[in-house]
């Protein structure tokens, strides 16, 4: 039976997650104090070479992301971290556990990729409904600034930074980091063309750096402990941990930090098994815009790379179980309608892609008499939708949609 | 950015300037890639998907409106999977849609989808599911319907709302597929829309479309469209005006056209059913026995011949005066000066301009040379500072305004604001100087103290284009020196801080426009007040090159022309002199009369035409389309005038408040209803042209104007058609000596245009000013007290001015029923502070009294005037407020102060 790697929740339950001093004691701000040591383009070739990548669900490198956005229009007369603090992908609640218990981690962790990009303002964009993580991170960020972590001349140097938080209003796609951007500029929340990206041309049209919050908590661990250290976790190619939330016909449902490369049998393991025993069928990898996978995935190591090959997703380490009574119809179906409540409605293949894939759906469930020809018509309207739409949200129904069709639909 | 790159379109090569976009690039190759929601004028959307192409090296299809192009590129726009995801995309819009099709508006959508078969059902994939979305239909607004049912959703009536007019008063509301949109916070006619119809105009679909005429217009049917010039203010938009049965059914803007590029306001787009409005004059009335009896064209044009003639015989040629219209045009405006020069022989013409911006131009014609604006209109919107002094112009010009708003809202541009009242362009400026009225020439020196005390000033231009150099600076410098900003607070009431403040982004601006109005035109120092308004100017040299100097945007569609072709007491054609007799010897061989025909002595002005009437100088009066018994300054006196007149002639399309004095109406024709030319206020000659036909026995003005001359035994001329005479106006002023109607068949050219090879001038002054020495002139002016004050018995002061929706005496604008669903009454604007005082309560009406003249109104109370000031719209012949103004002339232009009366406020029982 494997055991949590308790890197980025060490202290997560085990201080007061309002009180900076306890934060302090438990090594706090140390990585600040080594990142400030360091020139900004160190602390990026730290990371990057460290080898941690976005936790929100891409997995692309931290540190090429910090690179680009510190290269960018050095003319520009600001840049910006922005702190994606708007969990909401259905059976995630990572950045959770992170910002109620801990918040001050990720916190340094943003003030580190500021220097590094040499930004002077940022933002924490914060999940609305999420009143414990809000009322934990303004007082962290009240603190850090009493202390000289944040504010002028940080910690005695000549490096300077605020932060502010803003709430997100409810809206899913406000965590997709071009509508956050629109967002935070006060506009309806709806995506932006890409290119350019936002390290190019961000929030107020400046450079900006768009961090999930498990990424930046990684930060302060790796600056202090090195990155040989955080080499040695996860495997070869995948380094580090990920925190799982696992959820469904599990008997312990909840947070775990895993090394990177776990199996989904270990996960399940960990989390008390099948709820009452029962038998496995099917997990949802990376919530509504993951992939469904069945038992012949038990085995495989979870890293970005080998899901990916194996055509599943590691996503944002949400991981819902189903047992044999479980009807994977009936959870695509909730898929499906998430994506159709969530959708802005500004380009047309997401708009009425996503209405009218919930009503092939619900032909699915009531039993239509061609399910082949069905199920084929919602994969092409899916590819469709996923070829020609603006924003990864029209995007993502064919993930769910081909892999339930692959293990499941289809027999 | 200008670099050229090379890249391909479907194996074609195209050469395209680095950072252009590529869907328009393709576009502008005449390669059709289909689209929905881009419009060049909008930045992109993204939305629709269907403009998606493939670009070698990259990944899958991609929508081309959000790609820069780049050298080397190489695009396919059309292969079997572009065309199908095409289908698919429009296959989902029709899912959503309701296509009932009434024939009322172009439709997009609809053509793109019978192009890929989709409008057979059969070849279509998705099921209809609009009718269970419920979608609203928003029919609040008096000039538009919103039905979201036929809405695709493509941000351009949202885009065109804000990114083109300025105004962001549309956006959706709900999310995905239930999302529509609303104006304001719900509906439409409850939003600050202000009716321009920019979101008509930009509508891909049938989702937005215009109230008026709809049940009557079908597109399928015959129909025909002509690109004419605006019958409303001075900016000139082109229209284009759409024709079915002989009725004109929609106005559209015109894109791609200066000075508008499609761009309209409420009134361009809904102001033109005037034209087949059944009050129209269709015969000629005779006044017989009081009362006015119609009479064939012979008999009235009989008579007014031989009453002209008998008082000349009696009288004298000095006994006969004409009033020229800036609604006509150039060839109508230009014959009846010929006629009043020629058959009249004297120089009595004159027209609005007189009441408008008579001391601009005097102080710009003295200052500088010339009495047009320097400008492009366009130039505003690339203006990092934006001075507007007197000017409403988000009502008065309203697409002037769009450019303005453009350089505050997407260039980062400064818009400073003089003005005694709050006027909507104040949310958009930078400083708001609210000076108390009459003021201006004591903050303007303010101003010109600050920049001189911190040495702000362009030494080198004053040595080398101002005349005098630096020993007349020295002048203003002294008579300047007292206005410190702490004395020019105490006098106008403005913040020294602000002041100087002000001074400060005008003098360091690298491209500053100044956009003066009727507030510092219509005063007894109009013209001192724009004299140190150039002042200001020309000691920072702020003009003199691209998108820097003074534009006094023109209140009505052909100010600037009438005063171009010479209707004016003082020049003739091409502002030369009345007393120049080498000028007049070359004309009168023009004309082809003798020279000693041609008065050489300055004629009268308009207010003291009247004022001659008044005192019985002149006898009979020639009235072209002005309407001087609601417009004239101190109308009880200009009754008396009036009635003293032997005889009274007046030309126009409609009865209106100087009819009834008339002893004969002759009926003229609306703008659509001929052929001609117009001048807008950027100095460009813009075609007008003929759409329908007149009503009853309407004829043009130039028609009767030379057939009355005739009649007179002193014929001005045979023309076959408007473009003869306009060759002779371009013979006559050098400053049109190269334009031709062939030249203006698509677009405007701006004069000064002296040789058919001439491009036409962008801006003036960038080589000399127009003076004798080709130098500008200083010319210091002290602030001086209003003679006209507020006192014990007239306590409070009244401004007067323009509304949106109304458009002059309103005799056009009053007939359409679109702009008097938006504003069709009258108010007085006090500020609460003083309707306390005075124990009024909101809409009450009292009765306003000058000491000329009382009239009634219901009050409004507001804060967009000062305590102890009031403001009134003249349009409304019910509150006649040139009642109460006086007719106190500046020495200088002859203009009136309609901005300033004292008057007092009694509750009306």
């Amino acid at each position: 039976m494997i055991q949590e790697t308790r890197i980025v929740l060490k202290n997560a339950g085990k201080i007061d997650p309002e009180n900076i001093d306890d934060y302090l004691k438990a090594g706090g701000y140390e990585g600040l104090r080594k990142a400030l040591s360091m020139r900004p383009v160190e602390v990026i070739d730290e990371l990057l070479e460290a080898g941690l990548r976005g936790r929100g669900g891409a997995g692309f490198s931290t540190g090429m992301k910090q690179r680009f956005t510190s290269e960018s229009c050095l003319r520009c007369p600001q840049r910006y971290v922005v702190v994606n603090a708007d969990e909401g992908e259905p059976g995630t609640f990572k950045d959770r556990v992170i910002m109620e218990q801990d918040p001050h981690l990720y916190l340094e962790g943003t003030i580190i990729a500021a220097w590094a990009i040499q930004a002077t303002k940022g933002y924490i964009y914060l999940r609305g409904e999420y009143t414990d993580s809000i009322k934990k991170t303004k007082k962290a960020i009240e603190d850090a600034y009493e202390r000289g972590y944040l504010g002028k001349n940080i910690m005695g140097s000549d490096f300077s930074f605020d932060v502010e938080i803003r709430l997100g209003a409810g809206s899913y796609l406000c965590g997709e980091e071009l509508t956050m951007l629109e967002s935070l500029e006060g506009k309806r929340g709806t995506p932006r063309i890409k290119p350019p990206f936002p390290a190019e041309k961000g929030l107020f049209s400046m450079p900006t750096l768009v961090n999930n919050v498990e990424t930046l908590a990684n930060a302060p661990l790796i600056l202090s402990k090195g990155k040989a250290w955080y080499q040695g976790i996860g495997t070869k190619r995948s380094h580090g941990t990920k925190i799982f939330t696992i959820s469904g016909q599990v008997n312990k449902p909840g947070h775990y930090e895993l090394p990177m490369g776990v199996t989904l049998e270990d996960l399940i393991g960990l989390a008390g098994g099948m709820r009452g025993g029962r038998p496995f069928k099917a997990a949802l990898l990376g919530g509504a815009a993951g992939t469904f996978v069945d038992s012949s995935m038990l085995k495989e190591r979870m890293t970005y790379d080998n899901l990916k090959e194996k055509g599943a997703t590691l996503g944002s380490g949400a991981v819902i179980i189903m047992a044999a009574e479980d009807s994977v119809e009936q959870i695509l179906h909730n898929c499906l309608r998430f994506f159709r409540h969530e959708s802005c409605g500004k380009c047309v293949p997401c708009r009425t892609g996503t209405t009218i894939l919930v009503k092939r759906s619900e032909q699915l469930l009531s039993g239509h008499s061609d399910r082949k020809t069905l199920v084929q018509q919602m994969l092409r309207e899916s590819e469709m939708m996923a070829a020609t739409s603006l924003c990864p949200l029209g995007q993502s129904p064919i993930l769910p949609l081909k892999s339930a069709a692959r293990y499941f639909l289809e027999h | 950015m200008s670099e050229k790159i090379h890249l391909t379109i479907d194996h074609k090569t195209i050469v395209a300037k680095e950072g252009a976009n590529l869907l328009q690039v393709a576009e502008d190759n005449g390669i059709r890639i289909p689209h929905l929601c881009y419009h060049r004028k909008l930045s992109p959307t993204g939305a629709c998907r269907l403009c998606i192409v493939k670009i070698k090296d990259q990944r899958g299809m991609i929508a081309s409106c959000g790609i820069t192009v780049k050298d080397g590129m190489e695009v396919t726009t059309s292969d079997d999977e572009l065309e199908e995801a095409r289908k698919y995309l429009l296959d989902y819009l029709l899912a959503e849609h309701n296509e009932e099709y009434d024939g009322a508006y172009e439709d997009e959508f609809r053509e793109l989808c019978r192009r890929y078969g989709l409008d057979k059902k059969e070849n279509r994939t998705f099921p209809s599911i609009w009718k269970e979305m419920n979608y609203p239909k928003d029919e609040s607004s008096p000039v538009l319907t919103y039905d979201a049912a036929k809405c695709i959703r493509c941000f351009r009536c949202i885009k065109g709302c804000d990114e083109v007019q300025g105004k962001n008063v549309l956006s959706f509301t709900s999310r995905g597929i239930s999302s529509y949109i609303v104006g304001g916070f719900d509906k439409w006619g409850e939003s600050e829309c202000d009716g321009c119809g920019e979101c008509i105009q930009l509508c891909p679909t049938g989702a937005i479309v215009e109230k008026p005429h709809r049940e009557e217009l079908r597109l399928d049917e015959k129909t025909t469209k002509v690109q004419t010039t605006c019958p409303y203010c001075g900016v000139g938009c082109q229209l284009e005006l759409v024709v079915q049965n002989g009725r004109i059914l929609r106005s559209n803007g015109v894109e791609g056209v200066s000075p508008n590029d499609g761009r309209l306001c409420v009134k361009g787009r809904f102001g033109c059913d005037y034209v087949q409005h059944p009050e129209r004059l269709t015969k000629p009335l005779i006044k017989k026995d009081g009362q006015f009896v119609e009479a064939s064209w012979d008999e009235a044009l009989d008579l007014v011949a031989a009453k002209f003639a008998e008082i000349k015989e009696k009288y004298g040629r000095k006994a006969l005066a004409g009033y020229a219209s800036a609604k006509a045009t150039n060839e109508d405006n230009y014959l009846f000066m010929k006629f009043v020069r020629t058959v009249f022989e004297n120089n009595n013409i004159d027209y609005c301009t007189r009441l408008c911006h008579a001391s601009t131009v005097t102080a710009m014609l003295r200052s500088l040379g010339d009495g047009a604006g320097s400008n492009s209109i366009e130039d505003y919107a690339e203006s990092d500072c934006i001075l507007v002094t007197g000017n409403n112009m988000i009502e008065t010009h309203p697409v002037t305004a769009t450019y303005v708003k453009y350089a505050a809202q997407r260039k980062g541009g400064k818009i400073i604001i003089i003005d005694p009242k709050w006027t909507p362009l104040v949310d958009h400026a930078h400083i708001w100087l609210q000076p108390k009225l009459g003021t201006d020439v004591a903050l303007l020196n303010g101003m010109i103290h600050v920049i001189i005390k911190e040495n702000r000033i362009d030494r080198d231009f004053i040595e080398k284009r101002v005349e005098g150099g630096m020993e007349s600076f020295e002048a203003l410098k002294e008579l300047t020196e007292k206005y410190t900003p702490e004395k020019t607070e105490e006098i106008t009431g403005v913040k020294a801080s602000l002041i100087a403040e002000a001074a400060r982004i005008y003098a360091g601006a690298r491209q500053p426009l100044i956009a003066t109005g009727m507030g510092f035109s219509q005063q007894v120092t109009g013209t001192h007040n724009v004299f140190s308004l150039i002042n200001m100017m020309l000691i920072t040299g702020q003009i003199g090159r691209k998108g820097a100097g003074l534009n006094p945007p023109r209140g009505q569609n052909n100010v600037q022309g009438v005063s171009d072709v010479g209707a004016s007491p003082f020049t003739y054609p091409g502002y030369i002199p009345v007393d120049d007799k080498e000028n007049r010897r070359k004309v009168a061989e023009i004309w082809g009369i003798p020279f000693e025909k041609l008065d050489g002595e300055k004629g009268l002005s308009t207010v003291e035409i009247m004022q001659a009437a008044y005192e019985g100088q002149v006898k009979g009066m020639y009235v072209m389309g002005e309407n001087p018994m609601l417009t004239d300054p101190n109308l009880n006196h200009t009754l008396e005038a009036v009635k003293k007149l032997d005889f009274l002639v007046v030309q126009d399309i409609f009865h209106t408040e100087t009819t009834p004095y008339a002893d004969v109406i002759l009926p003229a024709t609306a703008f659509a209803e001929k052929e001609g030319t117009f001048v807008n206020s950027d100095r460009r000659v813009l075609r007008v042209r003929k759409a329908v036909a007149p009503p009853g026995e309407a004829r043009q003005d130039w028609h009767i104007v030379a057939e009355i001359a005739r009649r007179m035994g002193t014929p001005i001329g045979d023309y076959p058609n408007e473009a003869a005479i306009w060759d002779e106006i371009a013979q006559t002023a050098p400053i049109f000596g190269g334009i031709s109607y062939d030249r203006l068949e698509k677009q405007g050219i701006q004069w000064p245009c002296p040789e058919k090879s001439h491009p036409g001038t962008t801006t003036l002054f960038t080589e000399k000013f127009n003076t004798k020495n080709g130098l500008a002139k200083l010319h210091p002016v002290d602030y001086a007290e209003q003679s006209e004050k507020a006192d014990n018995q007239y306590p409070f002061i009244l401004n007067t001015g323009r509304i949106l929706y109304q458009y002059h005496s309103s005799t056009m604008s009053r007939r359409n029923k679109a702009l008097t669903d938006f504003a069709n009454e009258a108010y007085l604007l006090i500020h609460p502070d003083d309707v306390q005082k005075l124990g009024l309560s909101e809409e009450q009406k009292v009765h306003i009294t000058s000491r000329r003249g009382t009239i009634s109104s219901v009050i409004r109370s507001s804060r967009e005037v000062l305590p102890g000031e009031l403001f009134m719209p003249f349009h409304y012949a019910e509150a006649p407020v040139n009642k109460l103004t006086s007719d106190e002339l500046d020495p200088f232009s002859k203009i009136a102060p309609f901005k300033l009366s004292a008057v007092k406020i009694e509750p009306a029982h």
